[in-house]
């Protein structure tokens, strides 16, 4: 949908999608109820909870990290996270080493723990910039990286989803894993920010 | 179907513009890294695009590569890197 | 053939930051994705992920740019679909023309009745 300059919106995506999907259920390729329950399902599964959860766990839980860093999708499952046929990797930011995530060809995105991909994601920028000037498109995203550190950049460009496991930021010792996981952002987990604590 | 590189192997990328669907980028063509891990072996994305679902498995692989050997004018830092993963028909052993 | 192969290729060009509230029609559009493409169906999926990948780099150049994110992910599926003879173009085009026809009445009998 796209507004005009006279204000109409452009309403041509929307009436393509009913008119596909309404072909698709008359020829018996799939249902309306199927098409809803999915919708549903997206709706509620949108957001990094997963994510945060996944994190939080390995932050706490050392040997749990150390069977995400061997199979990630094997030790996700562990935690009751049902993510289908996903094949993931997590990459460990360490104080040596950020790592930050991107699918120059398309958009491919671990969507079933991070939920939907944000539009600078998917955008040409990103994905063009990512591979080739990390450090400055990392400072175009306020993280200022230390030169002693080393940038790690993934494209995901087959079969694998890549997810970051941030460092665990100071002056959280002690704090309970629901509430670790609370200080989770999404940014943080494709690479292009930090965990802080609150002040 | 066994992979064919272990890990800390050397590879180089095949050049070579195929018309059709490739998952491997232009800009990691002709370069030359280092076998990171084995990511198993999948059916072969450019026989799915067009609906050929009957080839056999391909190893995968992430490949290493530090980005001032991908980039000419990389502004970052000398230890920086990039993977990517890559279908075995693209790569070739090179000596170190 | 090479519109979506970027790395690297638009040093200059801005990351928007902006994020927009995703449309029914988007999550819908999604869903058939999702369903088409499911491997766990009965039979296998209609098309897999590559098929549509594919859809979406043969677009022409322009539409590849100025299409947004799902627009190009519903037409890459109707690519597939019709390439699959499962529906054909013409009627895909009379439906949709009959339900903006549609819509657009409601809306005149909407403002008619203000």
């Amino acid at each position: 949908m796209s507004a005009t300059a006279h204000g109409h919106v452009d309403r041509s995506d929307e009436f393509l999608e009913r008119a596909f999907r309404e072909l698709l259920i008359e020829r018996g390729v799939l249902t309306q109820a199927e098409v809803d329950a999915r919708v549903e399902l997206m709706y509620a599964r949108e957001g990094a909870a997963f994510g945060q959860r996944v994190v939080a766990r390995a932050w706490i839980d050392d040997a749990f990290r150390t069977r995400l860093l061997g199979d990630a999708s094997s030790a996700v499952r562990e935690l009751g996270i049902e993510i289908g046929a996903l094949k993931l990797v997590v990459v460990e930011n360490t104080p040596q080493i950020h790592n930050l995530i991107v699918c120059t060809l398309c958009s491919c995105y671990p969507r079933m723990l991070l939920g939907m991909a944000p539009d600078w994601y998917k955008s040409v920028g990103y994905r063009s910039r990512a591979v080739r000037e990390p450090r400055a498109l990392l400072a175009e995203f306020g993280l200022v990286l230390d030169p002693k550190r080393t940038l790690r950049v993934h494209d995901s460009t087959a079969d694998m989803r890549y997810l970051v496991l941030p460092l665990r930021p100071a002056g959280t010792d002690g704090w309970a894993e629901a509430a670790l996981a609370l200080l989770v952002t999404r940014d943080s987990m494709i690479g292009v920010a930090e965990v802080v604590a609150p002040a | 179907m066994t992979p064919r590189f272990a890990p800390g192997t050397h590879v180089r990328v095949a050049e070579g513009e195929p018309s059709g669907h490739v998952r491997t980028p232009y800009y990691i063509r002709g370069r030359h890294g280092i076998v990171e891990r084995v990511c198993g072996a999948f059916r072969n994305p450019e026989e799915l695009a067009y609906g050929r679902r009957d080839g056999p498995p391909v190893p995968l692989y992430r490949v290493r590569f530090v980005q001032s050997d991908v980039w000419p004018d990389y502004g970052g830092r000398p230890g920086d890197t990039l993977d990517v993963e890559l279908y075995e028909h693209w790569l070739e052993e090179v000596t170190p | 053939m090479r519109n979506h192969d970027v790395g690297g290729t638009h040093q200059d060009e801005a990351i928007p930051r902006e994020q927009h509230a995703f449309m029914p029609w988007e999550l819908r559009t999604d869903a058939l994705l999702w369903i088409l493409s499911d491997g766990s169906r009965a039979g296998g999926p209609q098309m897999t992920v590559d098929e549509l990948r594919r859809g979406i780099e043969d677009m022409p150049a322009e539409d590849y740019r100025n299409l947004g994110y799902f627009s190009k992910w519903l037409r890459s599926m109707i690519a597939i679909t019709t390439e699959r003879g499962l529906i054909s173009s013409s009627e895909l085009e009379r439906r949709a023309a009959a339900i903006a026809e549609e819509e657009a009445r409601e809306h005149a009998r909407e403002h008619h009745s203000e």
